[in-house]
C-alpha cells in the first residue's frame, strides 16, 4: 500500500440510521480514518442524518446501537458534532435551547451532539476535505 | 473556487431537494461561490407552472427565483434530461443555462456535492 500523506476530514451524514446504511459506512470510515492517523475535525448531520443525534432511539437489544456506537466514538476522540439546526427541527431533534425557544415539552438531543447553523458545514469546507454519505436513496 | 450543488431528486416528494437548496444559499450567504446543477428528475424543479397547492407545499420554482438575490451565481440544467421530461422552450423557468455534465463542466468546479 502506498504511503498516503495525512488528511483533515470533515464527515457529513444526511442517511438516518436503521432506513439506510449511511450512518454505518460513516462510522467505519471514520475509525479507519483515526486508526490510519488522519484527524477527522467535524461530523455534521444533516437531512435525515440527524436522527443518529437523538437519544431516544432504542433499537432491539441484539441490534447495533448506531446512535449510542457513534456518541461513544465522538466522545472517545474528542471529535465535536453537530446537527443542523433547520434539519433537526423538522425531525424533531430538539436540544435545551431550541425546547425553550419554541416552547416544547422536551429535548431530545444526545451528547456529546450540538445543534448548530449550516454555517458549520460553511467553514469545514474551506478548511479540510469533506466526504458526503448519503442514503443512497 | 465554485461549489457545485447537484439536485438530481423530482421536487415535493423528499425535502432533499429543498435542503440542497438551502446549502447553496448558506454558500452565498457566507460569500462562498456557488452554482446548482439540476440532473435527472430532478430538472422537473425547473418548470413552470408548478401548482404545488394542493400538497400545501411552497412552489420549488418561486423558491428558485430568490437564488440569485441570495447570491447563487448559476443555474444549470442537463440539456439531456430537459429532453427527457419534455422542458422546452416555455416550459422552463428562465435564467437556467442548459449544459451536458461532462467531465469538461464538472471539472470546472472546485467542489461538487449531492444534497442526499
Amino acid at each position: 500500500m502506498t504511503d498516503i500523506s495525512l488528511q483533515t476530514y470533515t464527515l457529513v451524514i444526511t442517511g438516518a440510521p436503521y432506513s439506510s446504511q449511511a450512518p454505518q459506512t460513516a462510522l467505519d470510515f471514520a475509525r479507519a480514518a483515526v486508526a490510519a492517523g488522519h484527524q477527522i475535525n467535524r461530523v455534521f448531520l444533516y437531512g435525515d442524518g440527524v436522527h443518529i443525534a437523538s437519544v431516544l432511539i432504542c433499537p432491539p437489544s441484539d441490534e447495533p446501537h448506531w446512535p449510542r456506537l457513534w456518541s461513544d466514538f465522538l466522545a472517545e476522540h474528542q471529535i465535536p458534532a453537530v446537527a443542523c439546526v433547520s434539519s433537526a427541527l423538522r425531525r424533531g431533534l430538539i436540544d435545551k435551547a431550541e425546547q425553550q425557544r419554541y416552547e416544547l415539552s422536551a429535548h431530545n438531543i444526545r451528547a456529546p451532539f450540538e445543534i448548530a447553523g449550516l454555517g458549520e458545514w460553511v467553514e469545514a469546507g474551506t478548511c479540510s476535505k469533506i466526504i458526503y454519505f448519503h442514503s443512497g436513496a | 473556487m465554485t461549489v457545485l450543488i447537484v439536485i438530481d431528486q423530482a421536487p415535493y416528494g423528499r425535502w432533499s431537494g429543498r435542503e440542497g437548496l438551502d446549502m447553496a444559499f448558506s454558500l452565498a450567504a457566507f460569500d462562498q461561490s456557488c452554482a446548482l446543477l439540476f440532473s435527472g428528475a430532478g430538472v422537473n424543479w425547473l418548470r413552470t407552472g408548478q401548482q404545488p397547492d394542493g400538497l400545501g407545499q411552497k412552489s420549488v420554482a418561486r423558491n428558485l427565483g430568490a437564488a440569485a438575490i441570495f447570491g447563487v451565481e448559476a443555474l444549470y440544467a442537463d440539456a439531456q434530461a430537459c429532453h427527457r421530461y419534455s422542458l422546452e422552450g416555455d416550459a422552463i423557468i428562465n435564467g437556467v443555462t442548459l449544459i451536458a455534465p461532462d467531465q469538461a463542466f464538472m471539472t470546472g468546479f472546485e467542489k461538487v456535492t449531492f444534497a442526499g
